[in-house]
C-alpha cells in the first residue's frame, strides 16, 4: 500500500527548555524513530490546531528524540509555546534535502547565523563537531539582539568554546552591561574575518534581512555564489512538493531545499522576503 | 487499437452503469456540466460538442477531503469504480499534469491514486471549439490523442468507439454482441468532422500566431508592465484558478474530532493575498501584480521545466470565468506583441506599484 505522506508519526514531549524570552526548545519522542539529516525539516502537529515546518536542531546521529528549537511568531507557535511535558504532538517528515556536509570535508566551513536561525546551525555543528578532524576549520559568526536571546547560552558560552578547530565569534546588537564581546550586527565582524576563499563554503541561517547582508558581504569577502548554503524560509502547507505554497521561482524549497546555494536562487526577485 | 462501431450509447453505458457510477455531460443554460447516468430514467445522452464547463480534476481531486486521521490512523474510505463521459483532449491532458504531481513523484496522494485507479475514462472528439479555446497553441488537438480507455467520435449515423488502453479494450471485447464493424465511410466521416473542427479552432487562433514557444514568451516578458494592467483587471475571485483543471494548490488544516484529530486537504489559490505570507507578516507577493505573473510563470514556464510537459491545456475556462478583465491568451499575446526593448527592472526589484492590501 501507498505511504501515506500527509499522517504523522505520533509522538509526544519530554521536555520543554527555555532558551530565551521568545525561544523554546522542545525535546520530542516519536513513536517509532525519525531519522533525518542535518538541515531536513519536519512538520510538527499540534492536534487540533494545526502544524508548521521546523528544522530539527538535534544530532541526526540521535534517532529516538529529536529537539525542536522554536521562536513565538504566531498562532500555532504561540500555542506550542504553552505545550508542557506529555503533549502528545504528530510529526511528518523529514523532508527536503538538508546540508552537503560531505561535500565540506577538508575545507574550511564558515558559518553565519542569527535568532532562531541557529537551531538548523546547531544540528549542523553537533555533525560537524563530531568528525571536527574531516575540516580544515570550522568558523562561527552568531548575532543575537542582545546578549539574553542568545540561545543554546550553556553550549555556546561553555562547551564549544573549548573545542579545537572550532572558532566562535558572537555579536549582539545592544550590549546590556555586562557584554564584553562586540557590539553591533551579525556583518559586523564579518569583514575582519581571514578565510582562504578557494577552500572554504559558508553557510547562512537567520532572520532574512540577516541573510541578504550576510550573504552581501561573502561575496564581497569573495565567497562564490556556489559556496554559500542558506536555509530558506517560505511558506509552507505540505512539505513535499504538491500543494504549492513555497515555491520560489521554479523550485519548491520544500522539496529542492530548504538549504539553496545563492547561486541557485539569485536570479530570483523575492528570494529575501 | 480496437475501433468499434455503435449506433445508440444507451446499451453501452447501461452496462457500463451497471458496473460503476458513470458521469455524463447534462445540457443546462446554455453549457454542460456533470450528471451522474441512471439507466432506468431514460436520461438522453448528450453529445458534448465541446468540453463541460466543469473541470475533471473535481473526480480525482476533491474540493475537501480528509488526509489523514490521528493518533489512530484509519484506511482511506473505499473508491468505487466510476467512469466519465464526455472529457476532450484538452481534459485528458490535464490529467495527465495531476498524475506527474500526484502520482508519479517521491511522494504519492494516496487518495488521488485510488480515485484514479478506479477511473474509467471516456473521452469524445472536439467538433465545436470555444471562442476562448486555444488547445493548439498548447500541444493539444481537437481530438483526444492518449490517455483515455474509450473514444467517442460522432457521425452522422452513430458512434465510433475506440479502445485507448486495456481497460477499454476489455470493455469492448466482453461486449462485442452490442457493436459493428466500422464501415469505411463512417472513418471517412470522423475524419472530416475532426479537420472541420481544427479550421474552426484555426479561424479562432487567427490572431495568436507564434513563432516563439510560449514559455519563452512568458519568460521574455516577465518584467513587462503588462502585468499591472493585468492586476487592475483582477478582481481576486480566485475563480480561474478554481475552475482550471491543472491548478493543483492545496493546503492542510487540523480539525478536532470528538475523539480524534483529522488533518483536511483543501483547494487554495496563489490569487489569494496571504497564500505565501510568512510569520511575522512577510510576503514576497504581496502585490496583486506579483501574484498574476506568478500564476502565469508556473503554468507556461515552472511546470514545463520541471516536469517536460505543459501544464496549462488551453481549454480557455479560465477566460469564461472571469469576472474581472483577464484574458491568459490575450496575455500571451500582448506579451508576444510588446516590442522588445530593454525592459524595466521593477518586477525584478519586487517594486511593482499596485497595492492591493
Ligand atoms: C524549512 C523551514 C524550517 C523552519 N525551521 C524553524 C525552526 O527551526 N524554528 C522556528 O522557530 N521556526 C522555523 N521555521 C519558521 C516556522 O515554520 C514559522 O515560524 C511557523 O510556521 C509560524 O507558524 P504560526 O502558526 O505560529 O504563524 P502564523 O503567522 O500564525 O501562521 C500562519 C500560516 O502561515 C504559515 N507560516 C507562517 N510563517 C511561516 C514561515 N516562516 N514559514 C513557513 N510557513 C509559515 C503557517 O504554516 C500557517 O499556515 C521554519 C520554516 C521553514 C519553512
Ligand atoms: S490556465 Fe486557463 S486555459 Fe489554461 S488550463 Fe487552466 S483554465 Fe484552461
Ligand atoms: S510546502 Fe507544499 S509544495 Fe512545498
Amino acid at each position: 500500500m501507498v505511504k501515506n505522506p500527509y499522517q504523522p508519526i505520533n509522538a509526544h514531549i519530554v521536555d520543554v527548555i527555555d532558551e530565551s524570552s521568545t525561544i523554546k526548545s522542545f525535546v520530542v519522542k516519536p513513536d517509532e524513530p525519525i531519522p533525518f539529516k542535518t538541515g531536513q525539516f519536519v512538520e510538527l502537529t499540534l492536534p487540533g490546531e494545526g502544524e508548521a515546518p521546523f528544522t530539527p536542531s538535534s544530532s541526526p546521529n540521535q534517532s529516538d528524540q529529536m529537539e525542536i528549537t522554536i521562536m513565538k511568531a504566531g498562532r500555532v507557535t504561540s500555542l506550542l509555546h504553552d505545550c508542557k511535558k506529555g503533549q502528545p504532538v504528530g510529526i511528518r517528515g523529514p523532508y527536503g534535502n538538508g546540508y552537503p556536509v560531505d561535500t565540506f570535508t577538508g575545507k574550511e566551513v564558515y558559518i553565519v547565523g542569527g535568532g532562531v536561525g541557529l537551531a538548523p546551525i546547531r544540528s549542523l555543528l553537533l555533525t560537524l563537531i563530531d568528525r571536527i578532524k574531516d575540516f580544515k576549520r570550522v568558523v562561527c559568526r552568531f548575532g543575537a539582539r542582545t546578549p539574553e536571546d542568545f540561545i543554546y547560552k550553556d553550549t555556546l558560552f561553555g562547551q564549544w568554546q573549548k573545542i579545537g578547530g572550532l572558532e566562535i565569534k558572537l555579536t549582539v546588537d545592544k550590549s546590556n552591561g555586562q557584554w564584553d564581546g562586540n557590539v553591533g550586527v551579525v556583518t559586523t565582524i564579518l569583514k575582519s574575518d581571514d578565510v582562504d576563499i578557494q577552500n572554504a563554503v559558508a553557510v547562512v541561517c537567520g532572520p532574512p534581512i540577516m541573510m541578504k547582508f550576510a550573504s552581501m558581504d561573502l561575496v564581497e569577502k569573495g565567497f562564490k555564489s556556489e559556496d554559500i548554503y542558506l536555509s530558506m524560509e517560505k511558506n509552507m502547507s505540505c512539505g513535499i512538493g504538491k500543494c504549492g505554497h513555497c515555491m520560489l521561482g521554479k523550485y519548491y524549497v520544500c522539496k529542492d531545499g530548504p538549504v539553496f546555494t545563492l547561486n541557485q536562487i539569485k536570479e530570483y526577485p523575492d528570494i529575501w522576503d | 487499437m480496437e475501433t468499434v462501431f455503435l449506433s445508440r450509447l444507451k446499451p453501452l453505458f447501461d452496462v457500463i452503469a451497471g458496473q460503476r457510477e458513470l458521469y455524463i455531460p447534462h445540457h443546462e443554460e446554455g453549457h454542460f456540466s456533470f450528471a451522474r447516468y441512471n439507466p432506468q430514467l431514460h436520461q438522453e445522452i448528450a453529445f458534448n460538442e465541446l468540453r463541460l464547463c466543469q473541470p475533471v480534476k473535481q473526480f480525482l481531486f476533491p474540493l475537501r477531503e480528509i488526509a489523514a486521521v490521528f493518533p489512530d490512523p484509519v484506511e482511506s474510505p473505499v473508491v468505487k469504480p466510476f467512469a466519465v463521459y464526455g472529457l476532450k483532449d484538452c481534459d485528458l491532458r490535464s490529467i495527465q499534469v495531476l498524475d506527474k504531481v500526484f502520482a508519479e513523484e517521491e511522494f504519492c496522494d494516496p487518495s488521488y491514486l485510488k480515485r484514479r485507479e478506479q477511473m474509467l475514462i471516456i473521452s469524445s472528439d472536439c467538433y465545436n471549439p470555444a471562442e476562448s479555446c486555444f488547445c493548439t497553441m498548447m500541444d493539444g488537438d481537437v481530438f483526444p490523442q492518449q490517455g483515455y480507455d474509450l473514444n467517442i467520435s460522432k457521425i452522422k449515423d452513430g458512434y465510433i468507439i475506440q479502445a485507448g488502453s486495456d481497460k477499454g479494450l476489455m470493455l469492448l471485447k466482453e461486449n462485442e454482441s452490442l457493436f459493428a464493424d466500422v464501415p469505411h465511410a463512417a472513418i471517412l466521416e470522423r475524419d472530416d468532422n475532426r479537420a472541420q473542427a481544427r479550421r474552426q479552432s484555426e479561424e479562432i487562433l487567427t490572431d495568436y500566431q507564434f513563432d516563439v514557444p510560449v514559455n519563452q514568451i512568458v519568460n521574455n516578458g516577465c518584467e513587462s508592465e503588462l502585468f499591472d494592467n493585468e492586476a487592475k483587471g483582477c478582481v481576486e475571485c480566485q475563480a480561474c484558478t478554481r475552475i482550471c483543471p491543472t491548478c493543483h494548490c492545496f493546503y492542510l488544516y487540523d480539525e478536532k474530532q470528538d475523539d480524534y484529530y483529522q488533518k483536511m486537504k483543501i483547494w487554495d489559490s496563489c490569487v489569494r493575498l496571504d497564500y505565501a505570507t510568512v510569520a511575522g507578516g512577510e510576503n514576497p507577493r504581496k502585490l496583486l501584480t506579483n501574484r498574476t505573473l506568478h500564476r502565469l510563470m508556473h503554468k507556461f514556464v515552472f511546470f514545463l521545466d520541471r516536469y517536460g510537459i505543459q501544464m496549462c491545456v488551453g481549454c480557455g475556462r479560465c477566460i469564461d470565468a472571469c469576472a474581472g478583465e483577464s484574458n491568459i491568451r490575450d496575455v500571451l499575446k500582448k506579451l508576444y506583441d510588446e516590442p522588445k526593448t530593454e525592459n524595466n527592472q521593477k518586477l525584478k526589484n519586487g517594486k511593482k506599484s499596485i497595492p492591493t492590501d
